[in-house]
């Protein structure tokens, strides 16, 4: 059976959650086409060839507004349905929407135990905080390390700090990647060349590959000596400091959870 | 499948609009550039008042393709459009946001710069 996802981008915010262990379909694409291959001809098909999206009212169109909405409440503005309608709302009726029309089309089977999620938190949490004072004795200033899971599902964190020149970045960037490998055994990827951007991506890259290959990979890494860590996905972004203010990560990802940093209250060392 | 005198939509603030591409990076006779591929393209469209302006030639990634993206585990992706995302020589975005949603195979080909400021990665 393949699944063909078919993605219509008119909007940004069109997009329902697709997540790392289920694609679902989507909420709010305009169409979504679904194709599959009948592997048993004597069985019925899992899914029908071709399924077009019932058509849902979205709260702007016009004919969902003629139908539902009375002509004199729509003219008001304090008590009409839409001046009602807040993003929680928003987030609500979605879910009724999905719950009513959506449909899990894939799921990739390999799906952790809530016990076993939150040990990966922890393990992610600790080897952030080292990475974080790492830095910090680095010299890097304005560290903020941010719990980014519950807003984006291919990483569990991000630390941000900022570096006043690119020497200051190659020098945090070295210390981090040393430290990273000789405690807890992970190679950074990403673009780790010390420019007025540096990232390093602690992530977890046999997400991708099925089950299969990634328990032999996990297997063939060990047999040679290799000690791989799946789980830890962190991502350090070392910026200087205009570049920190252009991007600004900061409020992109506004609503992730701010984690106090255990060094960050504590007084410089006195040199006399 | 984005080759020479393809057109490609642009999936971030940096100020241009439309794109063509001109050239592909990575060999010296690449036919076709996938999601994931750097090339070389000239603004065909800009926004008033922004740093990037018409004719002028820039670097990208490509983020979305008509054609079909093909997974390990049987799973295929295909958006309504081709789309990129304007860099600099250093690999930065010259936007601070991307539109739309975005493979996650940017990020194993090390752009994790632009699935960073994604809203979406499928």
């Amino acid at each position: 059976m393949t699944p063909i996802l078919s993605v219509a981008h008119s909007s940004p915010a069109a997009f329902g959650r697709v997540g790392v262990q289920s694609i679902v379909q989507c909420k709010s694409w305009n169409r979504c086409c679904l194709r599959g291959i009948q592997e048993d001809e004597s069985q019925p098909p899992a899914f029908p060839n071709y399924i077009w999206r019932k058509p849902v009212p979205s709260k702007f169109s016009r004919k969902f507004r003629k139908q539902h909405i009375p002509l004199v409440s729509r003219r008001g503005e304090e008590d009409s349905f839409f001046a009602n309608v807040n993003e929680e709302d928003d987030g609500e009726m979605y879910d009724k929407l999905f719950d009513k029309y959506g449909k899990v089309v894939y799921s990739s089977g390999d799906k952790k135990s809530a016990g076993d999620e939150i040990d990966d938190d922890a393990e992610s949490l600790s080897f952030a905080v080292a990475m974080a004072k790492v830095a910090s004795e680095v010299k890097a200033a304005d560290i903020k390390v941010l719990f980014v899971k519950p807003l984006v599902y291919w990483t569990r964190f991000f630390i941000i700090a900022t570096a006043f020149s690119r020497p200051q970045i190659d020098a945090i960037g070295s210390r981090i990647r040393d430290l990273a490998e000789t405690q807890y055994g992970k190679v950074p990827s990403g673009d780790m060349k010390p420019n007025s951007w540096t990232l390093l991506d602690f992530g977890n890259f046999l997400a991708l590959v099925n089950k299969d290959i990634k328990s032999l990979v996990t297997v063939l890494l060990i047999w040679f000596g290799w000690h791989i860590v799946l789980s830890g996905d962190v991502v350090i972004h070392i910026f200087l400091p205009q570049h920190r203010a252009f991007y600004n990560l900061e409020e992109f990802y506004g609503n992730a959870t701010h984690i106090e940093l255990p060094f960050e209250n504590q007084q410089p060392p006195f040199r006399p | 499948m984005i080759q020479p005198q393809t057109h490609l939509n642009v999936a971030d603030n940096s100020g241009a609009r439309e794109l063509m591409c001109i050239r592909i990076i990575g060999a010296s006779n690449r036919r076709y550039a996938h999601i994931g591929d750097i090339i070389v393209a000239v603004i065909k469209e800009a926004l008033p008042n922004t740093p990037l302006e018409r004719s002028e030639v820039i670097r990208a990634v490509i983020v979305r393709t008509c054609k079909e993206l093909k997974r390990d585990n049987g799973m295929i992706i295909r958006y309504d459009d081709n789309a990129a995302v304007v860099i600099d020589q250093e690999g930065n975005p010259k936007g601070t946001r991307v539109f739309g949603a975005i493979a996650r195979e940017l990020r194993q080909l090390s752009f994790t710069k632009i699935v960073s400021l994604a809203p979406e990665v499928l």
